[in-house]
């Protein structure tokens, strides 16, 4: 029981933080606040993704030791080194992330230029008065 | 409202939690993750690329393709981004005059 917590209580840690932002985008009335909050749930998707990559053990980072020593190519121990897919994954999912918070805060910009507010329900005020 | 939003994080936490009970254990050597295909890239990066980093090789070479449509995500978002931001600059100067 202990040891299927201790192998287990990271994978919760980032339901925590993804459930933070999560209820964030819910029911936070401020626009930049549900920014945040969207920021926060892809930190955490991003977290659980490298967390699959970590090996226990004599583990270092997947550069290839010895690569240029003139022996050619030979035997790779794969236990040696992370696993470099969901490193991969995460750079792709960070850009897309950079592209997402940067369309988000350029319409919040607009919003704010045309509306003088940042919350919902005044902006949603101010659009039923016309 | 903040009431509901509350319950449905809340939900939606425990039915994630249930979800991780089947995950492998936290640096688990032999998950799915680390067995599946990750071992042929260790394997074949410094023979099939030449390059060391094989986070490197993954990115630019055998997954070119999807670089190169990241950097078109890139570019779409700096258009979205620039074309907003003039297009409120602009109308606002026709407000001026």
């Amino acid at each position: 029981m202990f040891e299927f917590i201790v192998g287990h209580y990271n994978y919760w840690m980032y339901v925590g933080l993804m459930m933070i932002g999560f209820y964030a985008m819910m029911a936070k009335r401020n626009l930049i606040k549900k920014i945040i909050g969207m920021n926060i749930f892809q930190s955490a998707i991003i977290l659980f993704y490298i967390s699959t990559s970590v090996k226990r053990g004599d583990v270092t980072v997947p550069i290839l030791e010895h690569a240029h020593d003139g022996h050619g190519a030979h035997a790779v121990d794969i236990m040696q080194y992370a696993n470099p897919l969901p490193h991969v994954l995460m750079l792709t999912a960070i850009v897309v992330m950079v592209a997402t918070l940067g369309v988000a805060v350029a319409v919040t910009i607009m919003i704010y230029r045309s509306y003088q507010t940042l919350e919902e329900d005044e902006i949603i005020m101010s659009i039923r008065r016309g | 409202m903040k009431i509901l939003s509350l319950i449905t994080a809340v939900l939606v936490g425990a039915v994630l939690i249930y979800g991780t009970l089947d995950m492998p254990k936290w640096g688990d050597p032999h998950s799915p993750a680390n067995t599946h295909v990750s071992p042929y890239y260790l394997h074949h990066s410094l023979e099939h690329m030449a390059t060391p980093n094989v986070v490197t090789s993954v990115l630019a070479d055998y997954r070119g393709y999807d670089t190169l449509g990241e950097t078109t995500v890139i570019f779409t978002a700096g258009m979205a981004c620039i074309l907003l931001l003039r297009a409120g600059r602009k109308r606002r100067g026709k407000d001026d005059v």
